[in-house]
């Protein structure tokens, strides 16, 4: 009856030893590898199984490898009883990944799971198989939630949005659309538990695809409430960077004082206006402290790493936001919504839901709006002392930037003796904050009872924290310091015991608080310091002693009494010199120093003790000591000399000097500093970086404002940066033009591209890829314009519409295209076939001897000082070390008269290019960078000398990091470093690819669309060939031939191409250049991508021409600069 | 999204570690925790959050165990403590009581409860009704017979309906003979009172606690006489949002069993129940204390098992300490306790004795806080009354039951 007997009557003797641990798993527990496990798992008993899995599951939470297991346990699967599967599928989820072939023979079992009709049984089934985590199966896996996420069953489909971050995980990029698509799907449910989960899952699969959101934001919103509470928290943020993303902040929201601070004080009047109610007193100055706020809703958009070191370039006003990034929360139905939704879940029971929504309410609810998540966060600290610590931690920084929210409750930030330190420093921190005048006195005599609490440290931070209510409420400061100054005096007492060091913590505390207050305003605090300066006899702690020495010395001419005590006070001084600590001996030294550069009577005395002390100190044991005095002997010889000469007779000018010097460094009263340094960093309410004050991996800042275009449905942040990047790289044309061009332009050009590298680096976030040409091949928008133009202004090559394209282009653009296409098309043709019938093909034999490559200048002599001359020009040679270096030709010439040696060219910038990279936080730069490990200058075989009117060349490899930007470099000569800058020519990132016309025009074919981009110009150059001829008789056609050889010299000598081909117009008018074509073709250097370039002449001979460049290139980015170099230099005269 | 949970008892070894994600994390983490905890005291154990060099930890600590979870990315800290919180509630309810034993007896049932309630790091399933329907409580029965029989499933084989239901909260239909509902207002009151022996700060924290047995599906209404005395609510997620903003009603499907409806706060309140009066005269070296204890004003009920407990400062070499009532007790760490009971009639409890400071100190300069408990039955100390408790859908019979229970919550008192 009871086949397992035997083994339970062995359990049962053992059990009954322990009455109450009868019947529970205990034993296993205790020594779960008594028995042997491996016969039990083969039982074919379940509750012998069941007995052998918890052995096994009691190993796992002991921390013991029992993976060998494994194959036996996978076995029991297929069991019946659902204990058994659940404890299989705990052993099976924690070693899976660890025995990835024998987990696969479990896939069948789970597969028939899924189709089992209780839902439990499919849950499991899913969760378990998504958790195994391997790459081979997980398109069965997606299958799977596939199916799951149309079940049924509310559970099962909720399971399955939980199983799609696990399949996210796996990082499948081919699986990622699919993801996508389900978790739209799981979005749109009806049931707000499904919804709660899939809110949860697109968190982590595709936050930035709010485009998801957009379709049933208010459905999302109406259903917020009745999501279960988990699913609430990721829900609150995915809508609010949905709401932020596509209509901008609030302008009644703190947030608008972005906007505010700089530019109009009337706005911050009636914003100050309005906020009168909700305060109870408005005696302080303002509201909330402007400048805070500005930061940290700054911080809250940009991320604090962002905003920080960008505050450390000059273009501090780069980012900035518009009018238009802002919308109004009172007619703004969107954000009403959102904040109707949110307002109830501040009742949540769930202290983490209650914050996220107190977090929506902070950033976007108007600022009269705003208290209502007060009383929520303080009902908070009520939950439990966990919790509490992470609300303080959120409250803190709220009440910082805007304390008289919560000074009215400042009682709740009194102190219980059961808190842990954590939450008392930061109650005490956010209590000194919102301390008004009204509720100082209260709170000042909860401070007292904290400075008699057994927790010491605790007891200095009040002391500390008194100081900083003094700082703010200068009212209360001579209250303050009366307290403090008879806190000394007790403490002192309990001092001459010799007792601890944390009754010295406090005396510390204590004077460094009235030193604070003091600095203030020193003259209405004169009697402070007379008594402090009174009570240094009994003060014995070094650190306290060393300050009010230090405020001797700095308040020496102070009022009326002070100077005249100083006599008595620095021979006290001397007199205790010897038994001083060393800080204050320091300090002493310091003090009479001042004292002497400020004194105007009684200065035979204070010299005398000067050089007593001086004597004193010159033996003293410690060295820091010596030298201190060694200095300060030298700083006040000139004074001391000057008093023994009787005034008036230092006409020696380094005397002179020498004073001054005195007078500065010890004369001077210290300057004013701002009392609390702004070096927070704020990161957004609720969230765990907040709480480590670091920026932890996945966290993001707040999307930027109006990011979410209204028609942009592939990419989910804004064009509005990509627009940006394209107005670079046109304002780099300009560049171009003017390559001799001053290097202040060049500069702008670098800081705003950085600046727009960066921004876009941070949208995206670390594990996309970084370029933002990458971002641009995706972007449908520009090519369309482009190709626009191309297919109205360039004959093109015939193009049907490729099926490709359909996927690359959003639904609209592609309609779109195909419509211009179709409308401009038509004639095209009909002119091409005109031209085509009449052309014909000629070849310029020689052209590739006059080919002369520009040269630039890369050290003038006159700048460079010793007459050393570098030039450079990029050569058409191919480097044989790597597909990413360019070569270049370098030309040194010496023109001064004296020999010049040890000249060598090195690449300087290779660790500051790293700082930025670091700087901009890009990792897969760097990662990039040493991916491939390309240098950026080979070295250069340097010159041992070189005589005067000598010339030597050197071919260098260099690697340009970006085809925009100028290489820094360091040029070496005579042992000198002298910063040079070499600009790069995009006509050299590519080398000749030589074909043949035909070749050409199919690869041009199979490149339309997206990939081809036309601009035209004027030529002008012809002209002066053609009037330098016009002496000769000059046939017509060689008119022709003189257009297409400047033309061609002027394209191969600016640019590393191979002339394919030319088509000359036969039967057209004569003096008629148009139709005119030559074709160049390339690839390029650092990926072998072809790169083809047509240029279509129109105009008369003898006029300025009009061409039309057209370049077909797969890279989009390179293509469209390597157009507009082109086009500039086709442009731009030639000289000489 | 959290990693892996571990349960630690209070000698800092792992009783427990739980995998959720594929990313695993080593339990070496959580031997560099213990170090730390053991180099830095108290303060880290007290530090719910923390970042270590590999993970983020949050830490919650109850009856001793420690509830640590790691995660490597950002997440709401408060949802890892809200859950782990949220986990020994379950794991308390489930085995009544925490200990190192009793986790450890019962160690099958705590991994099927955590692995239903968190799934790939992701909260799964917190409503203690659906988890008691999924995973069976152990009890006694069940275990004798476990014992007899060998047979132990504690797992389910049926989902509860109350997952795919709008009221997830709720088990699907049960049926009772007796519909019961049971109220109570379980209050703690929170007072500081300073050195001058002035009341700082006095407020009660209350929960509303429902034990409801209700047929079918029952949707009730609860108003009070006086909601305008509260200060701040917070809802267990059945109650309606909309009734109670508008006319500070609450309508509610309650849940099977009971729950918590309901808390809330009264500030501001004026007097407390009782009163205690610490003296401390010190002098040469001693200082003698001297603690009166009474009843300030008669609420009618009885104030019971007061107790009072000070932590000795520091510099307090020895002492000695006797009342004329109860019980005192000096335990090991300097934490001395008086526990009173009830206040007897004809006399005032006090405590005296004297304390002797370290050798050179003359006068004590710091001074205990005094932590006072008590327990009253039968009144809520905020005032707040229950007005009625209607079912809109009326069964046959329904049995109304009102009670009400105030004890001491963070109650100080400054010498």
């Amino acid at each position: 009856m009871f086949p397992q007997f035997g083994a339970t009557a062995d359990t049962l003797s053992k059990a009954s030893t322990m009455v109450f641990r009868i019947g529970t798993d205990a034993h296993l527990y205790d020594d779960p590898d008594d028995v042997s496990i491996a016969p039990l798992l083969d039982s074919k008993f379940d509750s012998e199984k069941c007995e052998a899995l918890k052995r096994l599951l009691a190993l796992i939470a002991q921390g013991i490898d029992v993976s060998n297991y494994f194959p036996q346990v996978v076995k029991n699967v297929a069991s019946q009883s659902l204990e058994v599967k659940k404890l299989v599928y705990l052993y099976l989820l924690h070693y899976a990944e660890k025995r990835p072939n024998e987990a696969l023979l479990s896939i069948n079992y789970f597969q028939k799971d899924l189709g089992d009709p209780n839902p439990l049984v499919r849950a499991w089934a899913l969760r378990t198989m998504a958790g195994i985590r391997l790459h081979v199966i997980a398109p069965l896996v997606l299958v799977a939630v596939g199916k799951c996420a149309r079940d049924p069953s509310v559970y099962v489909r909720k399971c399955a949005a939980n199983a799609l971050p696990k399949l996210h995980d796996l990082r499948q990029e081919e699986h990622a659309l699919a993801i996508e698509e389900i978790v739209g799907k799981l979005l749109n449910d009806h049931s707000p538990a499904v919804v709660g989960a899939a809110a949860a899952a697109f968190a982590s699969v595709c936050p930035y695809n709010l485009s998801l959101i957009r379709r049933n934001y208010r459905k999302l919103c109406e259903i917020l409430p009745d999501v279960e509470e988990w699913g609430q928290i990721a829900l609150i943020g995915i809508l609010l960077r949905y709401v932020i993303a596509s209509h901008g902040l609030v302008k009644e929201s703190i947030m608008f004082s972005l906007q505010c601070t700089e530019s109009s004080h009337s706005v911050k009047d009636g914003s100050d206006a309005d906020f009168g109610q909700v305060k109870e007193s408005t005696d302080m100055g303002g509201t909330c402290d402007y400048e805070f706020v500005n930061m940290v809703s700054r911080c809250y958009i940009e991320g604090p790493d962002e905003y920080l070191s960008r505050s450390s370039y000059a273009n501090r006003e780069s980012f900035q936001l518009t009018d238009e990034q802002f919308t109004s929360g009172k007619s703004n139905d969107d954000v009403k919504i959102l904040l109707y939704s949110t307002s109830p879940l501040l009742w949540s029971n769930n202290s983490a839901v209650v914050l996220a929504a107190a977090g929506v309410h902070w950033v976007m609810a108007p600022k009269e709006d705003v208290k209502r998540i007060i009383k929520p966060l303080l009902f908070l600290l009520r939950s439990s002392n966990a919790s509490k610590y992470v609300v303080l931690c959120n409250i803190q920084v709220f009440a910082k930037a805007m304390p008289s929210l919560f000074a009215p409750y400042y009682e709740d930030f009194f102190i219980c003796s059961s808190e842990s330190y954590q939450v008392k420093a930061l109650k005490l921190e956010i209590l000194s904050s919102i301390a008004t005048d009204s509720s100082i006195s209260s709170i000042f005599k909860e401070f007292q009872d904290y400075i008699r609490d057994p927790d010491r440290r605790f007891a200095a931070d009040t002391i500390a924290a008194i100081g900083l209510c003094a700082q703010r409420l200068p009212k209360m400061a001579h209250i303050c310091v009366d307290g403090l100054l008879a806190l000394t005096r007790e403490e002192f007492v309990t001092k001459d015991f010799g007792f601890g060091d944390q009754e010295a913590g406090i005396l510390t505390h204590a004077i460094l608080s009235i030193k604070s207050i003091i600095k203030q305003d020193p003259p209405s605090h004169e009697k402070v310091i007379i008594q402090l300066v009174r009570s240094l006899d009994s003060i014995k702690v070094p650190a306290a002693r060393a300050m009010i020495i230090w405020m001797v010395g700095e308040y020496s001419t102070l009022g009326e009494i002070i100077p005249r005590m100083l006599n008595t006070v620095l021979k006290y001084l001397a007199w205790c010199f010897t038994s001083e600590a060393l800080e204050t001996k320091l300090q002493i030294l310091n003090t009479v120093c001042k004292v002497l550069v400020g004194a105007t009577e009684d200065v035979w005395t204070f010299k005398k003790i000067f050089s007593y002390l001086v004597e004193l100190a010159e033996c003293d044991l410690n060295y820091d000591v010596r030298d201190r005095v060694r200095f300060l002997k030298k700083l006040q010889s000139s004074n001391l000399v000057s008093i023994g000469q009787e005034e008036g007779t230092n006409d020696l000018p380094e005397k002179d000097l020498l004073h001054v010097v005195a007078e500065c460094i010890l004369g001077r009263q210290t300057r004013k500093v701002k009392a609390e340094s702004f070096s927070y960093r704020f990161y957004l309410p609720g969230s765990l970086s907040q709480i480590v004050l670091h920026a932890a991996p996945g966290y993001e800042p707040l999307p930027k404002p109006c990011s979410l275009l209204l028609d942009d449905r592939n990419v989910p942040e804004g064009t509005s940066e990509i627009k940006k990047t394209v107005a670079d790289y046109s304002g780099t044309d300009d560049y171009g033009t003017s390559s001799e061009g001053s290097d202040d332009e060049s500069a702008s050009d670098y800081d705003s591209q950085h600046s727009v590298a960066e921004s876009s680096g941070s949208g995206r976030g670390d594990d996309s890829e970084f370029t933002s040409e990458g971002n641009d091949n995706a972007d449908p928008l520009i090519q369309i314009s482009d190709f626009g133009n191309a297919s109205e202004n360039q004959n093109g090559v015939s193009q049907s519409g490729p099926a490709n394209l359909g996927e690359l282009m959003s639904d609209r653009a592609l309609e779109s295209w195909l419509d211009e296409q179709s409308g401009s098309s038509n004639p095209g043709i009909s002119e091409q076939s005109q031209v085509r019938i009449s052309s014909a093909r000629i070849s310029l034999g020689d052209v590739g001897k006059r080919v002369k490559p520009k040269c630039y200048s890369l050290l003038d002599p006159a700048t460079s000082g010793n007459g050393l001359k570098v030039d450079y020009s990029f050569s058409s040679e191919i480097s044989s070390m790597s597909h990413l270096l360019v070569c270049i030709e370098v030309f040194f010439k010496n023109c001064s008269s004296e020999t010049i040696s040890e000249i060598t060219l090195v690449d300087e910038d290779s660790n500051r290019a790293l700082d930025a990279a670091d700087k901009a936080a890009d990792v897969n730069q760097s990662s990039l960078a040493s991916s491939d490990n390309v240098p950026t200058l080979v070295p250069m075989e340097s010159i041992a000398s070189l005589e005067p009117d000598q010339t030597a060349r050197r071919i260098l490899h260099v690697r340009f990091h970006h085809h925009l930007l100028p290489l820094k470099l360091a040029l070496y000569c005579d042992g000198k470093k002298l910063p040079v800058k070499l600009r790069p020519d995009i006509g050299y990132f590519v080398k000749p690819l030589p074909m043949d016309v035909e070749v050409f025009i199919d690869r041009e074919s199979r490149l339309p669309g997206m990939f081809e981009y036309t601009r035209s110009c004027a030529f002008t150059d012809h002209i002066e060939e053609l009037n330098k001829e016009n002496g000769d008789s000059l046939f017509v056609k060689d008119k022709f031939l003189a257009i297409c050889e400047s033309l061609a010299l002027k394209i191969l000598s600016n640019a590393n191409l191979c002339l394919v081909s030319i088509d000359m117009p036969v039967a057209a008018n004569l003096d008629d250049a148009s139709g005119l074509r030559l074709r160049f073709s390339s690839e390029i250097l650092s990926s072998s991508i072809p790169c083809l370039i047509t240029i279509t002449v129109e105009g008369k001979c003898s006029d300025p021409l009009n061409l039309s460049i057209k370049v077909n290139c797969e890279e989009t980015v390179f293509g469209l600069n390597l157009l507009n170099r082109i086009a500039n230099f086709l442009v731009e005269p030639t000289l000489g | 999204m959290l990693q892996c949970i571990f349960l630690l008892s209070d000698s800092g070894e792992v009783m427990l570690e739980k995998q959720l994600t594929g990313h695993r994390v080593d339990r070496s983490i959580c031997d560099w925790f213990w170090d730390h905890v053991i180099s830095q005291g108290d303060s880290l154990k007290s530090q719910p959050v923390i970042a270590s060099p590999t993970h983020y930890l949050f830490q919650v600590v109850r009856e001793g165990i420690t509830f640590l979870a790691c995660t490597q990315v950002e997440m709401p800290p408060l949802m890892g403590i809200e859950f782990l919180c949220r986990v020994s509630d379950v794991l308390s309810d489930y085995l009544g009581g925490l200990n190192e034993d009793v986790i450890k007896d019962n160690f099958v049932i705590v991994y099927e409860l955590l692995d239903e309630m968190i799934d790939n790091g992701f909260p799964l399933t917190t409503e203690p009704n659906i988890l008691r329907e999924m995973i069976a409580p152990p009890n006694i029965v069940s275990k004798v017979l476990s014992v007899v029989t060998g047979n132990s499933s504690n797992v389910s084989d049926t989902l509860p309906g109350a997952t795919g239901s709008c009221i997830p909260w709720r088990a699907a239909d049960p049926k009772y003979a007796n519909n019961e509902v049971y109220v109570d207002l379980v209050e703690e009151m929170d007072a500081v009172i300073n050195r001058d022996g002035v009341l700082v700060k006095c407020e009660v924290y209350g929960e509303v606690r429902v034990n409801s047995h209700l047929s079918g599906l029952p949707d009730l209404t609860l108003s009070f006489a006086n909601p305008s005395i509260l200060d701040d609510v917070r809802f267990h997620p059945c109650v309606r949002f909309r009734p109670w903003e508008s006319h500070q009603i609450l309508s509610f499907v309650p849940p099977d069993g009971e729950f918590k409806l309901m808390s809330y706060r009264v500030k501001k309140l004026k007097s407390t129940p009782i009163y205690v009066k610490p003296q401390l005269s010190s002098d040469a070296g001693k200082c003698r204390v001297n603690v009166l204890v009474g009843i300030r004003n008669d609420h009618g009920k009885t104030i019971d098992s007061i107790t009072l407990q000070f932590q000795l400062p520091p510099c307090i070499l020895s002492a000695d300490l006797t009342s004329n009532t109860g019980t005192v007790n000096i335990l090991g760490n300097k934490t001395c306790s008086w526990s009173i009971g009830r206040i007897p009639k004809d006399k005032t409890p006090s405590l005296s004795g004297t304390l002797v400071l370290e050798s050179e100190l003359e006068r004590l300069h710091v001074f205990p806080t005094f932590r006072v408990g008590f327990k009253i039955m039968g009144v809520a100390l905020s005032g707040l009354q229950i007005d009625k408790l209607d079912l809109k859908t009326a069964p046959s019979r329904l049995y109304k039951g009102f009670r009400a229970l105030t004890r001491a919550g963070e109650f100080e008192v400054r010498s």
